[in-house]
């Protein structure tokens, strides 16, 4: 079953003086419970794709179906886990966790038991009465992600919330990901530059080409999870994605 | 107390010590009348007859009341103004210049107007009171709440905030490191403006008693409520934003 489809998406971004065609009609399908990994060069239009996605961006051109309805704006549906996290640093870990839960009028004890379980999941118990600035990026990024799931989305939008990561916390992460991803049967749209971690997570990997970006080819990855940074096997998949897209990176250039 | 902080406390007093005693020295030399330049021990003594006769305390309970009752309007107003112009263009590009006019007009200024409006009532004194410091607060939110990281914003549109849930649990507390320094700058403008607005009104509160002082020329008194006035704007500044200030700062790892 299809869960979300762009259909023909086109946005320009504006230059003082000039227009400038980002996304030249982008076409996906993405199935339920699927993990789909979105590369591309850099300032293709992946992360603008994506909150156009989210609803929090409106396409110049073409529409978002999710479950075959036009998007027409954000909805708890589908949830964007940002770059840099943007947790509120004025709410301690357990309220930022609770924030969206709270904003839909669910009572204090039903959002303590919710955050609760999911702060437990993402082994951030200890950290619960903590405030943003006393985590590590890695933890940060950890409560990014279980305020993200408390929503209970259809679909997780992710904009390479790994990016700011050093290898070791990414690594662990990218394990973590994987085995929620399992368990809660989520669809997840995943933004990343780094092919290495694309082809970890991805069941799809879909290659942007250089501006105006299109989807340039849609790759499946079949193999066993969960799967590890380190496993020689899944070169070969590399291998693949990158041979898409060098040409494309050169011409961005 | 750590070790810094007990040091400077003792610079603190030593300082305030060395100026009494420098300022009791030169009255003792009689350079001035004594009716011009009294020694601090007249003004203390001063400050004790009005502690007894209580009339100090009614002073000084007026001129606070008038000023909470003026500050809170000017908060609420000023927080509501302040995220008006930040999230409509329209109301910043005309409501804003006026606003950043009317901040430059000194509180004395609105005194006639107020007596005109209100008459000699404490309704007079409170307006004086809000004028003076309902801008302060406003430009504040409004700079908070343009120099808000807009992903805030986007990330609590994605959870469903919108609308006044928005403006409660994103805008206001986002901006409020900005919004505190609205706070104290605002308090600073309405603690002049309720003091400004007594001296002209003659009308009960310390700013009243100084008049008092003047009229019967006794310039012990002057000095005694100058310093009654020192002391609480010190106080309140210290004890309530200052910690208000630091509680926030340390929450957001500022400090």
């Amino acid at each position: 079953m299809v869960k979300l489809e762009a259909k023909n998406i086109v946005k320009h971004f504006q230059h003082d003086d000039y227009r400038l065609k980002a996304l030249g009609g982008i076409n996906l399908q993405v199935e339920a419970g699927d993990f789909v990994c979105l590369v591309g060069p850099s300032g293709c239009g992946k992360s603008t794709f994506l909150r156009i996605a989210a609803g929090l961006d409106t396409p110049d051109e073409g529409e978002i179906l999710f479950d075959r309805k036009p998007v027409t704006g954000t909805g708890p549906e589908r949830i964007l886990v940002f770059q840099e996290g943007a947790l509120f640093p004025w709410l301690k870990v357990s309220d930022n966790v609770e924030f969206g839960l709270k904003m839909a009028g669910v009572p204090k004890e039903k959002r303590s038991e919710i955050s609760k379980r999911y702060l437990d999941m993402m082994q951030l118990t200890k950290f619960a009465n903590s405030y943003t600035y006393q985590l590590s990026t890695g933890m940060k990024q950890r409560v990014a992600i279980a305020r993200a799931f408390v929503m209970d989305p259809d679909v997780l939008l992710m904009d390479e919330p790994f990016a700011s990561l050093d290898a070791q916390t990414r690594d662990l992460l990218l394990v973590e990901l994987q085995l929620i991803w399992e368990k809660t049967k989520k669809t997840i749209v995943f933004v990343t530059h780094n092919v290495a971690e694309a082809v970890v997570l991805g069941n799809k990997i879909a290659i942007f080409s250089n501006r105006p970006s299109i989807i340039k080819k849609e790759l499946t990855i079949d193999y066993q999870r969960p799967r590890l940074m380190e496993d020689e096997s899944l070169r070969k998949f590399q291998q693949q994605v990158l041979n898409e897209l060098r040409p494309e990176v050169k011409k961005s250039r | 107390m750590t070790k810094l902080v007990r040091n400077l406390l003792t610079k603190k007093i030593a300082f305030y010590v060395i100026l009494v005693i420098v300022w009791q020295i030169i009255a003792y030399t009689n350079i001035w009348s004594n009716n011009l330049f009294p020694s601090p021990l007249e003004v203390a003594e001063d400050l004790a007859y009005g502690a007894i006769d209580a009339s100090l305390f009614y002073g000084i309970g007026t001129s606070m009341l008038r000023l909470l009752v003026g500050f809170a309007i000017a908060i609420l107003g000023g927080i509501s103004l302040g995220i008006f112009m930040a999230r409509i263009d329209i109301v910043n590009q005309t409501v804003g210049s006026l606003v950043l006019g009317l901040q430059s007009i000194p509180s004395v200024a609105w005194v006639p107007l107020a007596i005109l409006w209100f008459g000699l009532t404490d309704a007079g004194i409170i307006f004086v009171t809000v004028m003076s410091s309902i801008f302060a607060v406003t430009i504040n939110t409004h700079t908070g709440i343009r120099n808000i990281d807009p992903n805030y914003i986007a990330a609590a549109r994605n959870m469903g905030a919108k609308g006044e849930q928005l403006i409660t649990n994103v805008l206001i507390p986002a901006a409020f490191p900005h919004i505190i320094s609205g706070f104290k700058q605002g308090w600073a403008f309405a603690w002049r403006g309720v003091i400004g607005a007594e001296l002209l009104f003659s009308f009960l509160g310390l700013g009243f008693l100084l008049n008092v002082g003047r009229q019967l020329s006794d310039v012990s008194q002057v000095i005694a409520i100058m310093l009654v006035i020192l002391g609480i704007g010190i106080l309140i500044d210290g004890f309530v934003f200052k910690r208000l200030e630091n509680k926030v700062m340390s929450r957001w790892g500022l400090r």
